[in-house]
């Protein structure tokens, strides 16, 4: 579990998080969301303790990470793929990460082929490309084989295989009852892996939601030669109906098959008839607007 | 599992021991430490200096080398990134410092002492006719050759911290060759009165006092020399451990 407690964080003059607040809960993957620059990466650091915030609490699993007894069991970071020293191979900086905290050898063995890395694994990580540094992250994560793990940006760089591995690897270890946190800023990605979802916007917490509550606004788009008739005909409770150009409605609250067989009965010409959902990607970026860091110019 | 002391210094011993850089450079170490003893005992034929003192006419170029290796050692972590990883590691921080400055040190206390016997032996075998020739077992012999890995293990320590304070090779690099190097040619600079009076307690001076057999008026004792320098070394440790325990990794 981590819990974030009104955390803020400036440099200098400039808040980068902003009194956010949300809860990470074991046994389901909470993607954390947000254009780049939102602070998703800082509160990431902040959790691990590689940053201090300027007010506010994080814990893990219950206390402050930098207190913990045997910290990469408690919780598995990755953070960015450039945390390695290129002139080490994958083994030796996976064994000096595992030495720090009484992992046994054998652990180290087990993770690097858990993350595909066995024909590379003396190779040095500076030859590595962005694919095999991330698995390289992700098999440091999960080396104290901890209840909480929490990755930023995991599928940078990956292979289509890549990124499938990751999210059956992340389903796999929340439904062993682990948390599981990931970072993107891409949403059609984090839908795939998420149950629960954060979104930030300029160091706020914009939403915390789920993805089905983030689907919304379904209708259908009918073009007719009798909007007028159509309307009365369609007309009903919890159905609405607007309409948008001289031929055009919207309807929410009937399905297209219900319009088109409506229209037949009273033999209304279509012309087109289209269901609309509002995509999850539209959503967010409607969410996010306005908490838009680096825009281009329009 | 859990952080033991022991877990975090055998770590710092697996970083050490598995990048190339490491041993290139504490083989440059070494073979400037020979090399130069070599050398000067060949070449020098004038007055003032022992057969121990000329073997360990290259100390000063491999301690530049040496503090080199710290500052790898400890900078290393912020130019690469792997900060990240040790901390996330060991989130109370000190611990690395202490086991990296450990490791350092140490290794290359081991490494250097046994380059200034054998900068010592090999010095003997080609040593100049004028100079006359000193045996082990002759006074302060031993103690000029083990003070001399004391003193390049403690620029070993010197160059980590100043690595883990600075975080930046370059930097790091700078300062620790000013320091060494720079600063003892520039004192001589000032007014007599005040060159005399600090040049015994510059970094270089005071840890090479251990070395030399022979002692000149207003130089320091060896083991206080040794003191000095280890006081730097334990200022400037202090000044690393609290950057890196107080600011944002």
């Amino acid at each position: 579990m981590i819990e974030v407690r009104e955390v803020t964080k400036r440099y200098g003059t400039k808040t980068v998080v902003d009194k956010l607040s949300f809860t990470a809960k074991p046994g389901q993957v909470t993607g954390f969301l947000g254009p780049n620059g939102a602070g998703k990466s800082t509160t990431m650091r902040m959790i691990v303790g590689l940053d201090a915030p300027t007010s506010g609490d994080v814990l893990v699993n219950g206390h402050s990470y930098v207190q913990s007894a045997a910290p990469l069991q408690e919780m598995g970071v990755l953070l960015e793929a450039k945390a390695v020293h290129p002139g080490r191979s994958a083994v030796s900086h996976l064994l000096a990460m595992a030495r720090t905290n009484g992992i046994p050898r054998s652990r180290v063995d087990e993770v690097i082929g858990l993350a595909g890395l066995s024909s590379v694994a003396h190779k040095r990580v500076g030859a590595f490309s962005l694919g095999m540094g991330q698995r390289l992250g992700i098999a440091a994560a999960l080396l104290g084989d901890p209840a909480v793990i929490m990755l930023d940006e995991p599928v940078n760089g990956l292979d289509p295989e890549g990124v499938l591995w990751v999210r059956n690897l992340l389903a796999g270890l929340a439904a062993e009852g682990r948390t599981v946190m990931l970072s993107s800023h891409l949403m059609s990605e984090v839908s795939l892996i998420a149950d629960h979802l954060v979104i930030v916007g300029r160091g706020r917490l914009l939403a915390d939601t789920t993805v089905a509550g983030l689907a919304t606004a379904e209708g259908v788009r009918v073009l007719s030669g009798d909007p007028a008739n159509l309307r009365n005909v369609l007309g009903g409770p919890g159905v609405t109906i607007t309409s948008g150009g001289p031929e055009e409605l919207f309807v929410a609250g009937r399905t297209a098959r219900e319009i088109g067989m409506a229209a037949a009965h009273y033999g209304i010409p279509l012309f087109e008839l289209t269901p609309k959902t509002a995509s999850l990607e539209e959503a967010f970026m409607d969410l996010t607007r306005d908490a838009v860091e680096y825009e281009a110019a329009r | 599992m859990k952080i033991t002391p022991g877990g975090v210094v055998a770590a710092e011993w697996t970083k050490f021991s598995s990048l190339r850089s490491t041993w290139i450079t504490t083989g440059v170490s070494a073979f400037l430490l020979i090399a130069f003893g070599m050398i000067a005992s060949a070449s020098f034929s004038g007055n003032g200096m022992s057969a121990v003192d000329l073997a360990l006419g290259g100390s000063t170029l491999a301690a530049l080398a040496v503090g080199v290796l710290g500052v790898l050692l400890g900078a290393g972590e912020y130019t690469t990134g792997m900060i990240r990883s040790t901390l996330a590691a060991v989130p109370r921080r000190l611990p690395v410092l202490w086991s990296k400055s450990l490791v350092a040190g140490l290794a290359a206390f081991v490494v250097m002492t046994i380059g200034a016997f054998v900068a010592f032996a090999l010095g003997g075998m080609v040593l100049n006719s004028a100079i006359a020739g000193v045996s082990l077992g002759d006074d302060g012999v031993l103690r000029a050759l083990f003070g001399a890995g004391l003193y390049l293990g403690l620029v070993a320590v010197l160059g980590v911290a100043l690595g883990i304070l600075v975080r930046s090779s370059a930097g790091a690099i700078a300062i620790l060759a000013g320091g060494l190097l720079i600063l003892p040619g520039l004192v001589p600079l000032l007014p007599n009165a005040i060159s005399d009076a600090i040049s015994p307690y510059l970094p270089s001076s005071a840890g090479s006092a251990v070395m030399s057999l022979t002692h000149s008026d207003g130089s320091l004792g060896p083991w206080a020399g040794l003191a000095v320098f280890a006081g730097y070394v334990v200022v400037t440790l202090g000044a690393a451990a609290y950057r890196l325990k107080k600011t944002d990794a």
